[in-house]
């Protein structure tokens, strides 16, 4: 059987500040221009910003983006992650909807759909952090943020507005 | 003796059946495909059209890649028969194949508005490769182009027909658009945002009929008002292509009727994609979803049982996105469901329309509207779909959303719908990259 992958981004929601380096350093790694709005990972507020986790592909194992393209744009890569492939991709945008995690986004301005690729084994994201809330491990993907997030809803679940 | 597969039709469906085969058997089995046209990706013809991609981008296997799936091919071929007792495929030409399973997979067909002319020369329909081509040779800059139908297939190529500098007119007979796609007030915000964007609408305007005119094409309306253009085409609807089943012995209702793993009444016919009535996801109801996600999700389904697995599917979850200049309009789910209880929001200025519809805590449709470059549209689509497709109970978090639906993030994050979505895949494996399809030995 194919493993999707051998290293992945954990996350460990508890050490993040939310300074934002990741998202700073995914988008210069990405796309050459330091741009949260093209970043792949992005730090979400929670608790009315009382604390903060990034959130990213899991490179989930369906790889629901790749198996919903329609030309094969989408491969997994040497890393083992699901990789858009720019020349082949056309922009319909059908992964971002396929994509149950939300982590499929489109460029307006390539015209491309893009997303985390693991920057081919050198997260840039794990490299920029200073706390070591984003680390790449050999390990098996997991639902990172859930409990974290679970416990700093209760504004939101108290309904306060 | 190998077994003797035979796949009907080129489409998304077939193709995904094919190489699930590949990937998936034991044996090396012999695969026969039929196909009225070399297999290409229909979703990707409006970037042909409006010349971002070349022709040959468009085709998802070339001889020579069937040739290396081992394939025998029988392209530019129908079949007209089916003889479930005998096991024969006759095709148009005489041809009879001989099959062990075979799975039915000829898709739909558009249809045509029945009024006088609208076979005539310069009215096209836009559903084929050769339909796209001479709807590209047909267009130039300056054209005025009528669009009959303001469903989604139209929108699909509604950016293509302005990026080649064509004046574009949309007349549909309902009162409003995209009636199968979004409700009435996100229909309302899409037709104001068009007609800012310089793009004509006429509602509840019945065609009936399509003269020449001097060269030029003349739609008469029974309220009267003709309009006078370069080029029609006809986005009137589709239709299943079941005819050539008669006598087959296969049940049929709106499409061929299958169980939780593809087979038709007859146990070693399969159907798959817009011809297949499969389960719907959120319903639980035998329902006909002409759409891609679908047709992919079937095909692999059909191509695993095929090889020998026991694949079981859970049914399939309707999903549409289109864009119309630089709009992102999308549905997911029962968007349409007139008992769910509803959570929804708007911005008209943005403009930003979301709707949410409920059955008890689960989330069981959306609709998301809103600007592509507008992170509050783009930030969390995906997840829209996790949670329709999850069914993740969301008690906790409904009166939230149902205050701003629009803050959808932290509520997917914390209601663990990640950890309900992990283990999920459609064939119990994980999915393999396209390019690994096993090729012939």
């Amino acid at each position: 059987m194919l493993a999707t992958t051998t290293h992945v981004l954990r996350i460990h929601p508890e050490k993040c500040t939310g300074c934002l380096r990741c998202e700073l350093a995914c988008s210069y790694m990405q796309t050459g221009t330091f741009q949260p709005a093209k970043s792949v990972i992005r730090v979400s507020p929670f608790e009315g910003h009382t604390s903060y986790a990034p959130y990213t592909c899991t490179q989930c194992a369906e790889g629901w983006c790749m198996t919903a393209c329609p030309v094969g744009a989408i491969t997994i890569n040497a890393a083992g992650a699901k990789d858009v492939l720019d020349d082949t991709c056309v922009g319909c945008k059908l992964c971002t909807i396929a994509c149950p995690y939300g982590t499929m986004f489109y460029d307006p301005d390539t015209r491309k759909a893009f997303k985390c690729n693991l920057c081919g084994g050198a997260p840039a994201c794990a490299e920029a952090c200073p706390t070591a809330a984003i680390t790449y491990e050999a390990t098996a993907t997991a639902d990172w943020l859930g409990e974290f997030a679970r416990e700093r809803t209760a504004r939101v679940l108290a309904g306060a507005r | 003796m190998a077994t003797r597969h035979l796949i009907i039709g080129g489409g998304t469906a077939g193709m995904n059946a094919i190489r699930t085969i590949r990937e998936e058997e034991g044996e090396r089995s012999e695969i026969a495909l039929v196909s009225a046209e070399t297999p290409y990706s229909r979703m990707v013809l409006p970037y042909y059209l409006d010349r971002s991609i070349a022709e040959s981008h468009v085709f998802t296997a070339t001889p020579r890649v069937l040739a290396d799936w081992g394939v025998k091919p029988h392209v530019g071929r129908r079949a007209t028969a089916l003889d479930t007792r005998a096991n024969v495929c006759t095709l148009d030409d005489g041809t009879r194949l001989e099959y062990d399973d075979c799975l039915i997979a000829t898709g739909s067909s558009a249809v045509r508005a029945p009024v006088p002319g609208a076979d005539g020369r310069g009215v096209h329909s836009f559903w084929t490769l050769d339909e796209a081509r001479a709807v590209l040779a047909e267009i130039a800059p300056g054209s005025h182009v009528v669009m009959v139908g303001a469903g989604f297939i139209a929108f699909t190529i509604l950016n293509s027909i302005l990026a080649l500098g064509a004046k574009l007119t949309i007349v549909e007979v309902a009162p409003r658009i995209l009636p199968r796609m979004v409700d009435d007030a996100g229909a309302r915000l899409v037709e104001d945002w068009l007609t800012k964007h310089g793009v004509a609408i006429r509602t509840g305007a019945k065609l009936t009929r399509i003269e020449d005119a001097k060269g030029r094409k003349r739609l008469r309306f029974a309220a009267g008002g003709d309009l006078v253009c370069d080029v029609v085409i006809m986005a009137t609807g589709i239709k299943t292509n079941l005819e050539w089943l008669k006598g087959s012995g296969v049940t049929v209702n709106r499409g061929v009727v299958v169980d939780d793993r593809l087979r038709s009444s007859v146990p070693n016919v399969y159907a798959a994609g817009d011809i297949a009535e499969g389960r719907d996801l959120i319903t639980g109801e035998p329902a006909v979803h002409a759409i891609e996600p679908t047709a992919q999700e079937h095909g692999r389904v059909v191509g695993a049982n095929m090889a020998g697995k026991d694949v079981h599917y859970r049914g399939s979850l309707i999903v549409n996105i289109v864009e119309v200049c630089h709009l992102d309009v999308a549905s997911f789910g029962a968007w349409d469901d007139e008992r769910a209880e509803i959570a929804s929001g708007v911005k008209p200025d943005r403009p930003a329309y979301r709707k949410l519809l409920w059955r008890g805590d689960r989330l069981t449709g959306a609709i998301i509207l809103g600007p592509s470059s507008d992170i509050w549209t783009t930030n969390d689509v995906g997840m829209l779909k996790g949670l329709v497709q999850s069914g993740v109970s969301l008690a906790r978090f409904k009166a939230h959303l149902k205050r701003n639906p629009f803050d959808v993030k932290p509520v997917f994050i914390a209601s663990k719908t990640t950890s309900a979505l992990l283990p999920e895949t459609i064939l119990g494996r994980p999915s393999k990259a396209p390019g690994n399809t096993p090729v012939a030995v």
